[in-house]
Order: C-alpha cells, then sequence, then structure tokens
C-alpha cells in the first residue's frame, strides 16, 4: 500500500517556543520580508504558532497552537486551481508545482487554515546569506504561491536511500525539520497507513482531534488539545 | 589528500621558515584548495556547539559543497567548499538530546551575515564614528603585541582588563592563564541577566555556587516563580525536553505545574494554574506555603537543615507567614496558598524554580533562599524528580561555567576604575547596550588609551575599539563548552571546525595563543600551544579513560570525543554533599524597595529576556526579527506591555506611541495592550533599541535597559533589574508589525496604512 503521510500535534506538550518555525525556514529557503511588508501580513510563515487569549485579568489564559498545512485527504486549494499547480500526491501530500503556478492565489482564498502564501516580490537573500540556501529545495519566484510540504526533500530523499538499500523505511527514521527540532517533542510524524507507526497509534487516540474537522476538509494533521490537571 | 596532511606536507616543503615562528599553523596556509572528501549534493553531517547562551547544546552541522566567493591573503576567488545549510540538535548529547530552540535554528545565520567582519580593522575616524580601515592580520597581531609589550614594559600590566561573554571550559582558562602571565588582574565576564543572586543562594543553602538542574521528567508538581524555563533561562531545550515527558510522556501522571509572576510569560502560558503575584513578593509566598507545610506537620521540619536555618523564623515555624499574613502583602487568598501547600507535600517528588525577574529586586537572595527552603522541606534536593547540581569534571579541570560571571557591581567597579585603565581587551560582550544608561560606561570606556576587540560584529562596545581582530564564526572555531547545569551528568561539550573560514579571520584563541608566543617569557611558558586544538586536546584527552601505552589507542579516544562532539560520563555520579554548618546569620525580608516614588512614578517596569533575541545579541539575525514573539505576536520591533485598565486610563490605544519614563530617562515604542499583565506593571522586551548592530537590528525599536535604575541586590551586588518604577503618556501615533491577526495576507485596512 502506498505511504500516506501524517503528524500528530499534542498541544499538550507543546511550549509554544517557536522552534519549528525558524528550523522550517532554515530547511525550506522561505524568505524574510521585512518589516514594512511583515505588518502589511505579508510574512511567510509555513508553519507558524497561533496565540489565543481567553479571559481577562488575573483570570487569563494564553493558549498555543502550531498551524502548517493540514494536509486534507479532501483539500480544497486543489480543485480551485486553474493550472493544476495545487494537486494531491500518490502519498496524500497537498503538493504545489511552482513552475505551473501563474499566482491567482483562488488557493489561498480556499483555504481555511491560511496556510498558503503568495510572493509579492522576488525574495532576497543579502549576500552571502544566499550561501545557506538548501540546494534540496527550489526558491520561489515573485507571483507564486508556496506553502508547507512536509519536507517532502527529506521523504524523496529517505525512499530513496531506502530504495538503494533494498529495504522498507523504518518509522521514525526521518522527520520533517519542524518535528525533528521540537524540544518538548509536541511532534510526531510518519506514515498513517502504516498501523503500527507511531504517528497511526497516536492518531487512533480518544485525545484525537482535528483542525475545523466540521468543513469536512478531512486533515492529515491530528491534534491533541491541551489537558488540564486532575489530583 | 586531507587537509592536515597538506598542512603537514606545507610544513616540509615552502612554509618552513614562516612555521618557525608564532602562531597557528594553518594561518599561513592559503585555502584554495577543494575540499575532496565532499560529493556534490550528499550531506555530511558534523558536530558542533551552540555557543549562543550558556546552556552548551551540542549541534549537528549538515555540510553540503557550495561554490563561495571568498578573498584568501588579498586575493578574491571562487571557491568550492563545504558549506553549513542546516544546524540540528545532537541526537546523543546529553543536554538538548538531539533538539533545538529557535535561537539555536538561527545561529546558521551567524556565519553569513552581510554584516560579519571580514578581515582586521584599525580605526581610521573619531572614537566611536565606525569608522575602520582594513589591515593585514601581520599588522593587527604586531599593533596588539607592541601595545601590550608596551604596558608590560612601563610596569603598567596591572591596568589591562578583559572583558567577556560568559565562557566556560578551555577558551575561559586561556584567557586566564594569559592575563595571569600577563600580570593583569583576572577577566571578568559580563552577563546582562546577572545571575548572581541564584549562585550565592545555592551556594550558601547547598555548597553549590552554580545554576541549579532540574529533573523535570519525573517531577510531579512544579511550582516557578518568575523563572521562563521553557524559554530563555537557564538550559532552556534541556527543560523543555523534560517538561515534555512530564506533561504526556508518562502513563497516568501528569505533573502539575504553577506557574507565579506579575505578566504572562510563554512559560506562563503553559502553566495549569497562573497566579500574579506582585513584584518581590515571590519570597513571602514560598514561605507562606512552608509555613502551611510546617504547621500542619505535613512535611518534618528538620528535612530544610541548613537550608531552614538560613531563613529568618524557620525555626519558630515561621510565624510571620501564616496564609493571612501572606495575603495581606501579596494579595493572594489564604485559600490559595493553603491548597498550594498541601498539592506540592502530597505531589512529591517537585520542584520549586526561582529565576528571572524576582531574583532582580533589592530582596532577590532572601527570596532565592526562601524557595531554596521550601524545597529543601519538600525532600526536593539532589533526589529524583527534584533540584540537582551538574557534578563538576572528573579531574582537575577547571569547574562547570569555569569563573563565574561577574556581578554589576564588579561590572561597576570597572567603570569607575576605567580612568586608570590602559588597555581593554574585549570579546563579545556589549556592556554599553546592556548596562542601564546612568551607569555611563560608554563614557568611561571612552577615556581607556587602548581598546582592542575580538568580536566578529560592530556593536555600542566595540564601536569604540582602535583595533578589531574579528573571530571566526562559531562553526568555523574549535570550540569546549562545560555546562554549568541542565544535566545531572558531567559533560564537556567539544567540536572541530564544521567549515572553512568564509574571511580573512582568525580564532580568537589562536589570536591569543600568537600573541602570548610573540610576548615570550611567563606567557610563552604559560601558555606553550601553537594551535587552541593542542591545548584543547591537552586539557581533555584524559577524559578519555586512562591514558593507553600505545598512542594510536590514546588517539582514538580524542578522535571519538571530537566524532561525537565531546565527552560525558557513561553514568550519572552522584555529588559529595558537604554538611558544612551555617556560617551565616538568618535572612529576613527587607524590601523590596523600588526605584521611583510610587506617586510620581506609578508602574512597575518589568524588562524581560525576548524570546527572540535573549540579552539583544541576537537582534541581528533577520530570521529571528521576523519570527513573532510568541506572547505578544510583535516582529521586527519592541512594544510596551500593558493591560487594557492601565491603557484606558491614559487615553492609550493599541499602537499609539508610548513614552515611558523613569527617573534616570526614557524612551518610545507602540504600545500592546494585553490581558496577560497586572495593572500596576509595564512590561518590555530586552533586544531591540541597538545604535550599532549590523543593517538588520540597528536604529530599530528601544531599549529598555537603558532607563533602568541602577538598583542592587545588597549581598551581592548584582542588578536588581526589575527594581525600577516608571511613568508612561501617550506621545503620538506609532506603528505595531504584528503577526497575529495578519495571516490573511490582505488585511482590510491595508488603504489606512
Amino acid at each position: 500500500m502506498a505511504r500516506k503521510w501524517g503528524m500528530v500535534v499534542d498541544l499538550d506538550r507543546c511550549t509554544g517556543c517557536e522552534a519549528c518555525v525558524v528550523a522550517c525556514r532554515a530547511e525550506n529557503n522561505v524568505p524574510t520580508v521585512g518589516e514594512d511588508q511583515a505588518a502589511r501580513g505579508r510574512a511567510i510563515h509555513w508553519i507558524r504558532v497561533e496565540r489565543y487569549w481567553e479571559g481577562e485579568f488575573p483570570d487569563v489564559r494564553l493558549k498555543f497552537r502550531p498551524v502548517l498545512c493540514q494536509q486534507c485527504d479532501s483539500a480544497p486549494c486543489e480543485p480551485t486551481c486553474p493550472t493544476y499547480a495545487s494537486h494531491h500526491t500518490s502519498e496524500g501530500l497537498n503538493a504545489q508545482i511552482y513552475n505551473r503556478c501563474i499566482g491567482t492565489r483562488y488557493c489561498a482564498n480556499a483555504c481555511p487554515y491560511s496556510v498558503r502564501f503568495f510572493n509579492f516580490y522576488n525574495p532576497v537573500w543579502d549576500k552571502p546569506f544566499h550561501l545557506q540556501l538548501n540546494p534540496d529545495v527550489s526558491v520561489r519566484e515573485v507571483g507564486v504561491m508556496e506553502k508547507c510540504t512536509f519536507c517532502v526533500q527529506r521523504i524523496q530523499a529517505a525512499e530513496i536511500q531506502a530504495e538503494g538499500e533494498k529495504r522498507g523505511l523504518k518509522d521514525g527514521e526521518f522527520n520533517p525539520a519542524c518535528v525533528q527540532t521540537c524540544p518538548p517533542k509536541a511532534m510526531v510524524f510518519g506514515d498513517l497507513n502504516d498501523p503500527d507507526s507511531e504517528v497511526s497509534r497516536l492518531a487512533r487516540s480518544n485525545r484525537a482531534t482535528k483542525l475545523l474537522g466540521e468543513l469536512g476538509t478531512k486533515p492529515n494533521v491530528t491534534y491533541f488539545e491541551a489537558e488540564s490537571w486532575e489530583e | 589528500m586531507k587537509r592536515r596532511n597538506f598542512i603537514k606536507v606545507a610544513a616540509i616543503t615552502g612554509a618552513t621558515t614562516a612555521l618557525d615562528s608564532c602562531g597557528n599553523p594553518e594561518h599561513q596556509l592559503i585555502r584554495f584548495i577543494p575540499e575532496e572528501d565532499l560529493t556534490p549534493g550528499v550531506a555530511e553531517w558534523k558536530p558542533s556547539v551552540c555557543t549562543i547562551c550558556p546552556a552548551g547544546c551540542g549541534l549537528m552541522v549538515c555540510v553540503m559543497e557550495g561554490d563561495a566567493e571568498v578573498i584568501r591573503h588579498g586575493q578574491a576567488g571562487l571557491m568550492k567548499m563545504g558549506l553549513a545549510k542546516k544546524l540540528e540538535g545532537n541526537p546523543t548529547h546529553p543536554v538538548n538530546q538531539g533538539k533545538l530552540c529557535p535561537r539555536g535554528q538561527a545561529g546558521l545565520q551567524v556565519t553569513y551575515h552581510p554584516d560579519r567582519l571580514a578581515h582586521p580593522l584599525k580605526r581610521s575616524g573619531p572614537r566611536g564614528s565606525g569608522q575602520f580601515q582594513e589591515i593585514s592580520w601581520d599588522e593587527a597581531i604586531r599593533e596588539l603585541v607592541s601595545r601590550l609589550a608596551a604596558l608590560r614594559s612601563t610596569n603598567q600590566a596591572a591596568s589591562l582588563a578583559f572583558l567577556t561573554k560568559p565562557l566556560s571550559g578551555q577558551r575561559r582558562d586561556l584567557i586566564e592563564k594569559f592575563l595571569q602571565a600577563f600580570g593583569a588582574p583576572p577577566g571578568i565576564s559580563f552577563e546582562p541577566f546577572d545571575e548572581t543572586v541564584l549562585r550565592r543562594a545555592n551556594e550558601l543553602s547547598f555548597d553549590r555556587p552554580q545554576m541549579p538542574t532540574f529533573d523535570l521528567a519525573r517531577a510531579n508538581y512544579v511550582m516557578v516563580f518568575g523563572a521562563d524555563f521553557l524559554g530563555t533561562w537557564n538550559s532552556p531545550v534541556a527543560q523543555s525536553v523534560a517538561y515534555g515527558v512530564m506533561r504526556q510522556g508518562r502513563a497516568g501522571s501528569r505533573g502539575k505545574f504553577v506557574m507565579v509572576e506579575p505578566r504572562m510569560s510563554q512559560t506562563g502560558a503553559n502553566a495549569d494554574e497562573w497566579i500574579p503575584a506582585p513584584m518581590g513578593a515571590e519570597g513571602i509566598l514560598a514561605l507562606g506555603i512552608a509555613h502551611v507545610i510546617l504547621n500542619e506537620k505535613l512535611r518534618p521540619s528538620g528535612e530544610a537543615a541548613r537550608a531552614g536555618q538560613l531563613v529568618d523564623g524557620w525555626a519558630k515555624g515561621l510565624p510571620d507567614y501564616t496564609p493571612q499574613a501572606v495575603e495581606s502583602s501579596t494579595g493572594i487568598l489564604p485559600a490559595t496558598i493553603t491548597r498550594l501547600a498541601r498539592e506540592m507535600a502530597s505531589h512529591t517528588p517537585g520542584v520549586a524554580i526561582i529565576g528571572g525577574a524576582p531574583l532582580a529586586q533589592t530582596n532577590g537572595l532572601f527570596s532565592a533562599l526562601a524557595v531554596n527552603a521550601l524545597n529543601a522541606l519538600l525532600g526536593n534536593v539532589e533526589r529524583p524528580g527534584g533540584l540537582l547540581f551538574t557534578p563538576p569534571l572528573p579531574s582537575n579541570l577547571p569547574a562547570p561555567g569555569g569563573a563565574a560571571p561577574a556581578s554589576f557591581a564588579e561590572i561597576r567597579t570597572l567603570v569607575e576604575k576605567a580612568q586608570g585603565l590602559q588597555g581593554l581587551l574585549l570579546y563579545d560582550a556589549n556592556p554599553v547596550f546592556a548596562c542601564p544608561r546612568s551607569l555611563g560606561v560608554r563614557e568611561a570606556l571612552e577615556k581607556v588609551p587602548f581598546i582592542a576587540s575580538f568580536g566578529n560584529f560592530i556593536d555600542e562596545t566595540s564601536v569604540l575599539a582602535d583595533l578589531i581582530l574579528p573571530d571566526h564564526s562559531p562553526l568555523e572555531s574549535w570550540l569546549d563548552h562545560v555546562p554549568e547545569s541542565g544535566v545531572p551528568e558531567a559533560v564537556v561539550s567539544l567540536a572541530p571546525p564544521a567549515l572553512h573560514p568564509l574571511h580573512n579571520t582568525r580564532a580568537m584563541s589562536d589570536v591569543l595563543l600568537d600573541v602570548a608566543c610573540q610576548l615570550g617569557g611567563p606567557l610563552a611558558a604559560a601558555l606553550p600551544h601553537r594551535a587552541f586544538e593542542d591545548m584543547l586536546r591537552a586539557a581533555y584527552e584524559g577524559l578519555g579513560g586512562p591514558k593507553k601505552q600505545e598512542p594510536k589507542e590514546a588517539g582514538a579516544a580524542w578522535d571519538k570525543m571530537h566524532a561525537q562532539g565531546g565527552w560525558w560520563s557513561a553514568e550519572v555520579q552522584k555529588p559529595v554533599f558537604p554538611a558544612r554548618p551555617v556560617s551565616h546569620r538568618p535572612y529576613a525580608n527587607h524590601g523590596p524597595a523600588f526605584d521611583g516614588a510610587e506617586k510620581d512614578y506609578p508602574l512597575h517596569f518589568l524588562p524581560y529576556a525576548s524570546p527572540m533575541f535573549l540579552d539583544g545579541s541576537l537582534a541581528h539575525l533577520p530570521w529571528l526579527q521576523e519570527t513573532p514573539d510568541p506572547v505578544s505576536t510583535v516582529m521586527w520591533g519592541t512594544s510596551v506591555e500593558m493591560n487594557p485598565r492601565t491603557a484606558g486610563l491614559k487615553g492609550i490605544k493599541q499602537g499609539d506611541l508610548v513614552e515611558v519614563t523613569s527617573q534616570h530617562g526614557s524612551l518610545r515604542a507602540p504600545a500592546l495592550i494585553s490581558p496577560g499583565i497586572a495593572p500596576d506593571t509595564v512590561a518590555m522586551p530586552v533586544g531591540q533599541g541597538h545604535e550599532h548592530f549590523s543593517r538588520y537590528a540597528s536604529g530599530r525599536g528601544a531599549n529598555p535597559l537603558a532607563i533602568l535604575a541602577p538598583m542592587i541586590e545588597p549581598e551581592t551586588g548584582a542588578l536588581a533589574w526589575a527594581a525600577t518604577r516608571v511613568k508612561i503618556s501617550r506621545a503620538g501615533d506609532g506603528r505595531l508589525a504584528l503577526f497575529a491577526g495578519g495571516l490573511r495576507q490582505h488585511p482590510q485596512n491595508e488603504g489606512e496604512r
């Protein structure tokens, strides 16, 4: 059976530190846009940590939720694309073909999670920052939508490696950048079609919830809500 | 051919005469040779050490071949070389266990920063103007050697000072040996968020003058007073890894986490119970809890032993800290105090943690001793699930952390004596930025006749230098670090360079060895090594086990050490606890005292370590500038955080420019209205407000440290950086780049901006 990539995010472990956010930027050649564009809401974050205040001082709560592309089975972004740049891969990813994208931004409009980002300008890396660019990830140009890929370059590298060694992939053998760096291990990644993988074991837990699951998007990212202390 | 072999060949052939002189032989090489051990497109992973904070996390660096424009001995060229592409945590390292914080992830940008200094510089304009001219390494070292030789020959060696960031291990040792042999006073390591109080409290209570370690993974109850332990404080990655286990890593036993602080931090947001106590009242609350435990006999009172004897009134059951008495000074209900005490006593093992703002008060030492006594009473000290101390290395190597960083009082003494200084050496310490402006650091340093800096960026302090000898980036250097805390075992983080130098820079440690050799005499005798690598090997090789007879095997231990990124003992050693009697009178609470009268300056001012920039030393990295603050979501700027009630009284709205005034200065920054802060407090992240710190940080935001009062904790001389009162007023329209609410990339009010 083909693999189907998924993730579980345990909000009871997540501390909101944003290590995942910086790790993603480093891995995926995500450009910075500077203060003026950031103030206009044009900053690009393939993964972000959402923050919610509840209540008023002193009975106040603050909750964090890392949000990345939910890699939906019924992704609203895909059918809206006139050029088939947004498409579904055989391994369940909502992929974006950058050189097919003509920048209609229909997909960003359709996505209820706001995880698709438009390049309003050509990205700039002041020299020699460009020496850091990851050669396994293409740099996106002006007019193109970009988004989380579950670090598809790492998926492919691991698959090629395993194939070369004539073996299957081991659970946890590789991880997307966000999962790999997460200090409290709030994120688990793996093959949902492998019933023994940690991610599919966790996804079957009674703590499992989906973000905006009522929309019928069938996300492959599962959230465990934060728990409260019981004596 | 391997690089090492090339060096050997070069030594035999052309470069023999040069190699007879001082300095690392590698400096004589012109590195235009491609690296042959890299396959294009294939990543090689090399160990390194994160130097961004004192935690000492182990790194794995993804190195891939790339084309870099480099300048080697004046010649520009395109060179195929190994380039660092990504940093990950070293999975075998006991501190961070394969994980990294956001700052560690962004550390990669230090190496490739466009404003990193690429070659030695000599001042060409007036001091502080930032005008420098490029010079050669020979000139730079000749200049430094002649300045130092002149000091020595005129018997003014004692008027040299060396100011560094907190260092440990052999780099600290090298500086100390250098200064001692030169005849200068010991080096001063500058720590902007002064931790002197906690080290002193741990020495008094437990004979361990060091930062503490917490076994959170096995703790059932964690009560935290002010410490941002999941964000910026102490060893945040180690603490976050353990926190994850405490939450969901153990079957059926999720620990409780209680946070006490006046402004909800990223750490506090994760608490099961959040208690906003007034600033400076944390120790009182801890003793209120201890009172209930003693009074209800929930724990044997003798358990606290020495830590208890240090607290005034402990033997009598803390009669001044009844829940009712604590309520009158903290506003926390007696029922809450009693409940917390009962929960803590019945959910052992657990730990109470104090750090950050509560210790930056005039009664900081009292508060730390109170929390130490509470831990001792609960039986938390040196027990699984409790408070631990990282043991020293098992030989006569420097103790963890090396010489402790200086307190604010020592910095103040340095400033006062600056008049008599003849020379100042700087290494990545930026007191001009990080000290209250009223201290006059800049004005004092400007009078020092000669300043040399080894840092690889121009900042507010190094801009005053006459001579700059830029260090390699950490990834290009031999590094060692002995973590002071964060692990229950002795650890040395150690690694060779992960990539060749990009620019015409030299490691500070190699330059110092070179200078010592050229100065000769006692200096050359004290520091006989040609290269820092040799010094590291001499220091640490013996850790690989008993010295083997065969040189081949001895080499194997060293090779293993730097291939895995350090040395760590196989088993956790139980440290010896000397039960010395108390040699101090019990401490009572005096204070807290604040600068500024309440009627004129009605608000407490709480500066806090920025989750992205720490003390400001990372504000030059655009990745961190564009990462939203987790709590305020501010990007590329600063804000003044205030309660809606506080803002309403002054007619201040979100984003308005606010003037914050203390008795010692004022600053302006946009307002951020937040429900997570007490109405009597305004808070600001430290880190922005740089004048000279790269194109990305200069002239951006405001620096709250500048307007602080020079209040100190009297027992230790530490800066009480949370003891300043301020007033605020609306100063006009401002602008905030906020991430929250701006996800759609085309905000509704775009036309208004």
